[in-house]
């Protein structure tokens, strides 16, 4: 009988230059599903206490869901490596074509160890695995390389990903560009491949995915259609993508601005849709089966930085490039954004650091080089930072390259103050204070400042119930409770791999079809909820492993300590005791001991207490 | 008399491949858009998305090429539709296709083309933008002195 997951892995060694095919155990697929479940699974298992992200022996994963390159609406696929920002498991998600074609070519994932000696490429045509030279392309940006390793192949079709330069520099924000343009932002999985001398990966699949239930799936697969194109987010996903979400955003009190000073810009809409849809917007693509089209392609037509083809500008670019830095010319942000894809740079953590030097300059801490400012508005001093970042081209171009944390341990002066970021991921584009269920979760997210696997700000100021109830912004007590269920069904679900935005309509029970009638097995509505809470365990495993204690799960000093100057949550801020009493509460709501440890009674609940491991066959040899 | 095709708006197509999707698994049971039955072209940084669909052309250069005429107009939809059991698997219908768009699959080792779902094209349905559009062409004279 069909099932649509490939019961395949493909391991490659690149330090031995070779590739096996490995069967995915059933056990592993049956406790862990996919994505973000067999990333965290994996990572525990084939790498030991302390790995360093970018030595050999650190796996860089591609991996897919069971209903990745179905039919299903608006699927994506994940990388999963150990962080070189944080240190922290590392998962981060992509749309676009290229985790369908993991599929097409007939496996589930695609687990990458060792290190080549010279740069390469690795081309993969089904079960044909080849290790290409990269000498030409090192050096090219990911959009130029992308383009480089078609041509190379003469295989206009092949879907491809690449490093850009920073990734080859090891900046530790890295990003991975996959077909085409969607990155695999946030975390520095780009500098993990950058450290195997991988420039990038191209994929070509003649395999048919297949379903278990051939009509329960399409009957469930019109379903999520139905509720993708019943759902008002969505629709105004369709509209402008992210960028309606700049105004809102500033409206609602939690926009950053210049480094988080505040959270409120009243030029906010500069950034947002109108202007993006005056001066950049001419059409819409789509990711792979997707019906959302939430992307927004155009160009700059005008003024200084004119033409370049221009993706729609996020909000989290528009916010951490545009209002952060004191930057209101969209244009010029879209300039930054595309400049920050290009190089290959997590243009969030860019916009942080960015802030973070405009402030530290400001505040005398740094010397600005002769002819560059350095301060708030000041585009070419973001576009000389970007560059000497990326590129490593100066000094202070190294420095800051290390992410604010490691800055701020460096620069010192009272610096720390406002480096902006959780365990060393610089903080996303939604200010916490006003919001603290937001701030435990940025406290709490497995990979550091992600908004990402509980975005609290929903219930907080969006409107969204809880049991029934509206859910009051400023308390702390109760946030904890909601937060679980949001980590352990995104969790859960990042397992399909779905997209954020798909899951605004398509509800767990449809989800939950989906899955039964594309593996067989059967799936209740709460299926993700206990699949989520077992993998946030394992993460939480691994961070305890590398080195995570209590006092990082804690917000930047700003947070703690200054209240909001401005906007409808003046006078907030998340004091160290709020942050006590939230980060005990959640504890408790987990099964943790004091010390964020998974107690022994949770751990055999989830079944993580002995479970198999998984290994890869002889790999002793490598 | 009129005849019915596909007709493609590349200004209206973002790409998302779900017309592909709906025709790969009619024709396959499961899922690869490589193997569907129209194709999309992403073109210049992902700015434009080029669809491109069977034309069931009044002049049809893969049934002329066809060794075994294995490929006929259907005469209830009017589409041009391979006969598997005729078809030698030779794929001078792809060589010659102006469009590429028909040719052998390479498991079913067949050649195989879009035949219009027997008139109710699933890739039209699945199409969430209007990209794809059912239309109805006038066709010339001798055409209907055959019909």
């Amino acid at each position: 009988m069909a099932r649509s997951d490939m019961q395949k892995l493909l391991w490659v060694d690149l330090t031995a230059r070779r590739s096996q095919a490995i069967a995915t155990p059933d056990w592993l697929q049956e406790a862990f599903v996919g994505g973000k479940g067999l990333g965290a699974k994996l990572m525990n298992d084939l790498t030991s206490a302390g790995v360093d992200p970018l030595a050999p022996e650190c796996p860089l994963m591609f991996l897919t869901g069971p209903l990745t390159a179905t039919a299903a609406p608006s699927m994506r696929a994940c990388v999963v490596t150990k962080s070189p920002l944080t240190g922290t498991f590392l998962d981060s998600y992509f749309g676009g074509r290229f985790g369908p074609e993991i599929k097409y070519a007939g496996y589930d994932g695609i687990i990458i160890t060792g290190r080549a000696d010279a740069p390469v490429y690795l081309w993969i045509k089904d079960d044909a695995v080849e290790l290409c030279p990269a000498d030409a392309i090192w050096g090219q940006d990911a959009l130029a390389a992308n383009a480089a390793i078609k041509r190379d192949l003469a295989a206009p079709e092949a879907t491809v990903v690449t490093i850009g330069q920073a990734g080859e520099n090891r900046v530790p924000f890295a990003l991975v560009s996959c077909e085409y343009n969607r990155q695999a932002g946030r975390g520095g999985a780009g500098a993990v491949m950058g450290a195997k001398n991988l420039k990038g990966v191209a994929l070509q699949g003649s395999r048919v995915v297949g379903v278990h239930d051939l009509p329960a799936f399409r009957a469930a697969c019109r379903e999520a259609h139905a509720a993708i194109a019943a759902n008002e987010e969505c629709r105004t996903l369709t509209y402008g993508g992210t960028s309606t979400s700049v105004a809102w955003a500033s409206e609602a009190g939690v926009l950053p601005v210049r480094n988080h000073a505040d959270q409120v810009d009243p030029k906010a809409d500069r950034l947002g849709d109108e202007a993006q849809y005056k001066h950049l917007f001419l059409g819409k693509a789509a990711c792979f089966g997707c019906p959302i089209r939430c992307s927004q392609m155009g160009a700059i037509r005008t003024g200084k930085y004119a033409h370049q083809i221009t993706d729609i500008v996020e909000f989290e670019s528009a916010a951490l490039l545009g209002s952060n830095l004191g930057i209101h010319d969209v244009r010029a942000v879209a300039h930054l954004t595309k400049l920050c894809d290009r190089c290959g740079i997590d243009s969030m953590s860019a916009g942080g650091i960015i802030g973070f030097a405009f402030e530290a300059a400001r505040n005398g801490v740094l010397q600005a080089p002769d002819g560059v400012t350095l301060d708030f508005g000041s585009v070419a001093g973001a576009e000389y930072l970007l560059r000497a970042m990326a590129l490593q081209e100066n000094e202070l171009g190294r420095l800051l390259s290390q992410g604010v944390k490691r800055a701020a341990e460096i620069l010192d002066g009272g610096t720390r103050h406002y480096a902006m970021h959780v365990k060393g991921l610089e903080m996303p584009a939604w200010g916490p204070r006003g919001t603290p269920g937001m701030g435990l979760a940025y406290m709490t997210a497995d990979r550091g400042g992600c908004h990402q696997r509980g975005f609290m700000i929903a219930y907080e100021v969006g409107g969204r119930e809880y049991k029934g109830r509206p859910v009051p912004a400023h308390t702390i007590e109760g946030k904890a409770e909601i937060l679980k269920g949001e980590q352990d069904y995104l969790a859960g679900t990042d397992t399909l791999v779905k997209c954020d935005f798909g899951a605004f309509a398509v509800p767990p029970e449809v989800y939950a079809r989906l899955l039964q009638a594309a593996t067989g097995r059967p799936v209740s509505a709460t299926f993700f909820n206990e699949l989520g809470e077992r993998i946030w365990n394992q993460t939480r495993l691994f961070n305890l492993r590398e080195g995570i204690k209590p006092e990082d799960d804690r917000l930047p000093r700003r947070i703690a300590e200054e209240p909001l100057p401005d906007g409808p949550h003046k006078g907030q801020r998340i004091s160290a005791e709020d942050m006590n009493r939230m980060r005990a509460d959640y504890y408790r709501v987990r099964g943790w001991d004091a010390q964020g440890r998974p107690t022994p009674q949770t751990l055999a609940r989830l079944g993580l207490n002995e479970p198999p491991r998984f290994t890869l066959p002889n790999r002793d040899k490598e | 008399m009129e005849r019915m095709q596909i007709k493609t708006h590349f200004d209206r197509c973002t790409g998302c491949g779900l017309c592909q999707l709906a025709c790969s698994e009619r024709l396959l049971g499961g899922y690869n858009p490589h193997r569907a039955l129209l194709q999309i072209a992403h073109q210049c940084e992902n700015l434009y998305h080029f669809p491109t669909v069977c034309n069931q052309c009044e002049n049809a250069y893969c049934a002329k090429v066809c060794p075994v005429q294995a490929i006929a107009r259907d005469a209830a939809t009017g589409a041009m539709v391979v006969d598997p059991d005729k078809c030698i698997a030779c794929n001078l219908c792809h060589r010659y296709c102006p469009l590429h768009i028909v040719g052998v699959d390479p498991e079913l080792k067949k050649s195989v083309k879009c035949d219009l779902c027997g008139g109710a094209p699933a890739c039209v349905a699945a199409c969430p933008t209007g990209a794809l559009e059912i239309v109805h062409r006038t066709v010339p004279g001798p055409v209907k002195e055959e019909s």
